[in-house]
């Protein structure tokens, strides 16, 4: 299977676990904004909130966070390294 | 202005496998039931086949291969009688589970007298159809949601429309992902994109702002949309149902999109959508049946422009994407499921995956370009347009 071009010339997805459940997930962003998150089974199995969600649920809120945090830190860098050019200035607020 | 990052100074060559000849697992729509409940056979052309769909005199919808086993005779050409297809030929009789019920002219049916027939699904005023390449009746947690709204007196009935298209049907399943798309082909302003894949659904969430710029509807005295919020979502690889909410000025107005397709063969398909609108005390009776026709109206224009790129455009495999693009590949990867046999479906194409889009830079782009056809437009008819 043919890999996304982003992951191979850019930034690629980087291990992270929630600090809620533990549940060990892949995470890449782009930017501040963007966020790429890969599950597997044994991460869904824990995840509370992912448990019986309805479709519109858009995502995990403690992961949310989790990412938020590990971003802050710089364990997760921004493929755009956090300037974003002009668009994402390094004071502009989260989510 | 995009600053512009590139190391190696090779030409980018465009990759492309010849279109899958095998098609797809899954269930798959052939359009509103009520249309093959005329007592007649129907044929339709999809999986590289043709088939007939006929109603039995009990109502159940089925369907086979067209071609008769016994010489060959078009079954979609042949009449029904009873609960059973007879072949305009000879006069075989075929029920829906396939098997060769009765041959008036014979004292007994030969042995083998069977033909394929597909599992068919009758649900919400449409018929699916199961195909798997693999022969194997569809899984009881394989499903299609039911839609409320379609059985349901307050709302619209169904508006339905079908056109065949000469491309793969993976041009169509790429939209889920495309984002900028919507801004550039539909005359749409998505401020929230993001996509979930899990299991056998592809989920889109999205959020969109007016067009003051582009919407036609957006004159006089009627309504004007200040924005939408779509929940859209792929159940299996043709049939994605699409809660749509537009909000007026006046109001939030419910509607279902369907937007479903299936193949004719590798590089055709028909598509097909279909609508239906909440009424509501301030849009009851005739105003919902117009709106929705108004936005069949809208969805048909958007698809005929999508239409028109996918019958120009090269089959491409390994689009290069940029940052501001949706997750195409892990969309294909999550399509793939269906063309391989169950047992060769792996974890990375069903697990979880979640891709949230960063509008910020798309719509201060968009923002620009929307303002810049407003000042056009204005200068261009001084006249109109404006309030008087």
């Amino acid at each position: 299977m043919r890999v996304d071009n982003r992951l191979t010339d850019g930034v690629p997805m980087r291990p992270l676990a929630c600090d809620r459940c533990a549940a060990q997930v892949l995470v890449r962003k782009s930017s501040r904004q963007q966020t790429s998150v890969q599950w597997n089974s044994g991460a869904t199995a824990l995840c509370a909130e992912l448990e019986g969600a309805e479709p519109a649920f858009e995502g995990c809120g403690s992961l949310r966070d989790t990412i938020r945090e590990a971003t802050l830190r710089g364990t997760i860098e921004l493929a755009d390294g956090g300037g974003g050019g002009e668009t994402g200035g390094p004071g502009r607020q989260l989510m | 202005m995009s600053a512009v990052d590139s190391a190696p100074d090779d030409v980018r060559a465009i990759e492309a496998a010849a279109a899958p000849t095998r098609f797809a697992r899954g269930w798959h729509c052939l359009g509103l039931s009520e249309k093959y409940r005329d007592g007649k056979p129907h044929s339709v052309r999809a999986f590289g086949q043709k088939l007939v769909v006929f109603q039995a005199g009990d109502g159940t919808l089925s369907v086979l291969d067209a071609y008769c086993r016994h010489m060959g005779g078009d079954l979609s050409q042949g009449t029904v009688k009873g609960d059973e297809v007879a072949c305009p030929f000879h006069d075989w009789r075929w029920g829906g589970d396939g098997r060769c019920k009765q041959i008036p002219y014979s004292k007994r049916v030969p042995l083998r007298a069977r033909t394929a027939s597909w599992p068919t699904l009758d649900q919400d005023g449409m018929l699916f159809v199961w195909n798997d390449p693999e022969g194997s009746p569809p899984p009881a947690d394989v499903v299609i949601p039911r839609i409320e709204g379609a059985t349901s007196d307050e709302w619209t009935d169904w508006l339905w429309y079908e056109t065949t298209i000469d491309a793969n049907c993976r041009e169509v399943v790429d939209n889920v992902v495309d984002m900028a798309h919507f801004f550039y082909v539909h005359y749409s302003f998505p401020t929230f994109f993001k996509n979930v894949f899990e299991g056998h659904t592809a989920t889109q969430h999205m959020r969109a702002t007016g067009r003051p710029d582009a919407r036609p509807q957006e004159q006089g005295d009627k309504p004007k949309t200040t924005g939408s919020n779509s929940l859209a979502a792929y159940h299996g690889p043709s049939f994605m149902i699409d809660d749509l909410t537009y909000h007026y000025d006046t109001g939030d107005q419910q509607s279902v999109l369907i937007n479903c397709h299936y193949p004719v063969d590798a590089n055709r398909f028909v598509l097909q959508y279909g609508i239906i609108v909440r009424r509501s005390p301030s849009m009851t009776g005739s105003a919902a049946d117009e709106l929705a026709a108004g936005m069949a109206q809208f969805i048909k224009l958007g698809f005929e422009q999508d239409i028109q790129i996918w019958q120009n455009k090269a089959r491409i495999d390994n689009p290069l994407l940029c940052e501001e693009d949706g997750p195409v590949y892990q969309l294909r990867r999550w399509y793939e499921q269906f063309y391989v046999d169950v047992a060769d479906v792996k974890p990375e194409m069903t697990d979880r995956f979640e891709f949230e889009l960063d509008t910020t830079r798309p719509v201060e782009a968009w923002q620009k370009e929307v303002e810049a056809n407003l000042a056009r437009k204005a200068a261009a008819a001084p006249a109109e347009g404006r309030p008087v």
